[in-house]
């Protein structure tokens, strides 16, 4: 046969995307039964910044991977402090998946979660301080290297504190050195934490 | 020589791991995330998988119900090891198809035995 | 100023941050190919050391310096046939596959970003009429984008530099291409086979129409994007994409970096990613 050019679409089975959707229609395609129109409906909502709300609200139950992944592309653009608040909310699911779409997405909110990190490194759930520390691997903010001090001086938790001496490892200075020994004296019986430890130390001493 | 595949976003737990494992002789791989698992086994046959639950862009849990579920793949056991210890975590991990669920941090003995266990390599 | 100096340390903590962040894996015997260039970006940012390079890079929040260090560690280059084991792919497993489950007559729509100056959507063309036997059978429409209008009027144009045509099968260089004291004209057969047009891939109302395609090409661009456009970008492709249509990235690329959305698929010529579709 040959090329040709300038076909129309040809599905039939194409929901149809209008474009000029208003924000209540587009709430409301949010929740339909077919996953193509609740993908248009979470990229849409990109115009509205009023829509994180919603937007949370959905991804907290929504059971399709390829509406989640927009929805968070489309909260991440947004960004603004309802959508880090529910996307905390998020790190607490029980759903792996879905924890760690929400660690994903913190990490590219700097400005919104700087201001929060404090307080999720004191989080009553160890698990939550473990992603909080992840999220600092790319958080931009003076801070990080006293943060990943304070969890290891005082962090019980010796998953908290490994998750932390990984990073310091990365971006410590020599500030953090006598940090890093204490460390090492207090799990002196865990062979993971000597490992990452000296590790660590080997790399800050030689920067 | 037995291949092992350690799935882990974490750099210095894929370097404890892979130093414990080639000590004890075994051939090892790494993987940051589950998507980059599933990349290296349709490339290669791996014995065991050694796999973390938390990871970004496809966690621990998924890898390993893609991997059971995978026409092109044969089918290895698959460790998981997790920094959470509730017992609803354990029961999914089985439920996905895996082997084995272990708490972190591991230590060097007590991961060979039971690397040993799932290969089959023990005595008993 | 003294020259900076980088460490073995300094090595692998580059090495293992841009293994993470794009997946390319520079091993030891690259040393001196990436010394160089980490001397060059941390001259060029004022930074002085490689540890406030380093600190400089990781928290960015623009991500216009790893975008940059990308680009310098990345080798750049296009011409024909280049990565040609996917258009083999292309022509021996996705597309049979395509046709095969395929129960209408319409045309096979294959979109190819970036266009840059033409050579890969023409390779895919050439490789269409002369390995594929399907091209008698089916109707094939090629689509091929850029963000910048000057490469794009370079790629219609289509003359091309003895560089350029390097790995062109001699049989097709005689067959489609003018030998004049320009360069290398494509024949306007070939040029009219694909239609070029401007897009920029981060603009939703742009891309929006762009629907239905069984076969993406998009080969060494999302490499130079941050994080969250990249996944934006593959997001797209998803909804551009026919139920089991197929993406190919470039070489040193892959969707562990980006998203899990497709199916991973394994041809023998190549790895390529698939969207679900019904019954897949």
């Amino acid at each position: 046969m040959a090329f040709v050019k300038n076909t129309p679409p040809t599905s039939a089975r194409l929901a149809t995307q209008n474009t000029s959707d208003g924000l209540p229609i587009l709430l409301e395609k949010l929740h339909h039964s077919l996953a193509e129109t609740r993908r248009w409906a979470a990229r849409d909502l990109l115009a509205y910044s009023s829509s994180t709300g919603a937007l949370i609200e959905r991804l907290k139950i929504e059971p399709d991977r390829s509406v989640r992944e927009i929805i968070l592309t489309s909260l991440t653009r947004l960004g603004g402090t309802v959508a880090v608040k529910g996307l905390v909310e998020c790190l607490r699911s029980e759903d792996a998946c879905m924890r760690n779409e929400a660690i994903a997405a913190m990490k590219a909110l700097p400005v919104e979660v700087s201001p929060i990190m404090d307080s999720l490194l004191i989080d009553e759930d160890a698990d939550v301080r473990i992603m909080a520390v992840n999220i600092l691997e790319s958080l931009m903010h003076p801070d990080v290297e006293k943060w990943l001090i304070h969890v290891i001086e005082l962090d019980l938790v010796i998953n908290v504190c490994g998750t932390a001496v990984d990073l310091l490892g990365e971006v410590g200075t020599k500030d953090c050195l006598t940090a890093l020994l204490s460390l090492k004296k207090r799990f002196s019986e865990e062979p993971y934490i000597q490992f990452a430890t000296d590790l660590a130390i080997k790399r800050i001493s030689k920067g | 020589m037995k291949h092992i595949l350690i799935v882990d976003d974490a750099a210095t737990v894929r370097m404890y791991h892979r130093s414990i494992l080639e000590s004890a002789g075994y051939l090892v791989d790494e993987a940051i995330n589950g998507v980059e698992a599933l990349e290296k086994a349709l490339n290669k046959s791996y014995d065991l998988y050694l796999v973390d639950v938390n990871m970004p862009i496809l966690d621990g849990y998924s890898f390993v119900r893609e991997l059971r579920g995978h026409a092109d793949i044969p089918q290895a056991p698959a460790m998981m090891i997790s920094t959470e210890a509730k017992m609803s975590d354990q029961i999914k991990a089985y439920q996905v198809g895996a082997n084995l669920y272990i708490i972190k941090p591991t230590r060097p003995d007590i991961l060979l035995n039971h690397v040993r266990l799932l290969l089959g390599e023990s005595s008993i | 100023m003294t020259k900076p100096i980088i460490t073995d340390d300094d090595f692998l903590k580059f090495q293992e941050y841009f293994y993470r962040k794009t997946g390319i894996q520079f091993e030891y015997s690259k040393r001196y190919f990436v010394d160089k260039r980490l001397v060059e970006r941390i001259t060029t940012t004022a930074t002085d050391n490689f540890r406030n390079y380093f600190a400089m890079l990781r928290f960015q929040a623009s991500g216009a310096e790893l975008q940059a260090l990308v680009n310098s560690m990345t080798i750049n280059e296009t011409y024909f046939f280049r990565e040609e084991y996917q258009f083999r792919c292309l022509v021996n497993s996705i597309l049979p596959e395509i046709t095969a489950r395929r129960n209408s007559s319409d045309p096979i729509r294959i979109w190819v970003i970036p266009s840059s100056s033409g050579e890969e959507p023409y390779s895919i063309a050439m490789c269409l009429l002369e390995r594929w036997i399907g091209i008698h059978k089916w109707d094939v429409e090629i689509i091929s984008s850029d963000i910048d209008t000057k490469i794009l009027a370079q790629a219609a144009a289509g003359l091309y530099s003895d560089r350029s045509v390097k790995h062109v099968p001699k049989p097709y260089l005689q067959k489609y291409f003018q030998n004049t004291p320009r360069g290398f004209q494509l024949n306007d057969d070939l040029r009219n086979a694909v239609e070029f047009t401007r897009i920029n891939l981060m603009d939703a109302a742009e891309v929006r129409p762009y629907r239905n395609f069984d076969v993406i090409f998009c080969r060494n661009l999302l490499i130079y994007f941050d994080d969250i456009s990249r996944k934006q970008a593959v997001e797209t492709f998803y909804d551009a994409l026919r139920p089991g249509g197929f993406i190919c990235l470039g070489h040193s690329e892959s969707m562990s970096r980006i998203s899990s959305l497709y199916k991973i698929r394994k041809f023998p010529e190549a790895i390529v990613y698939q969207k679900p579709g019904d019954g897949l």
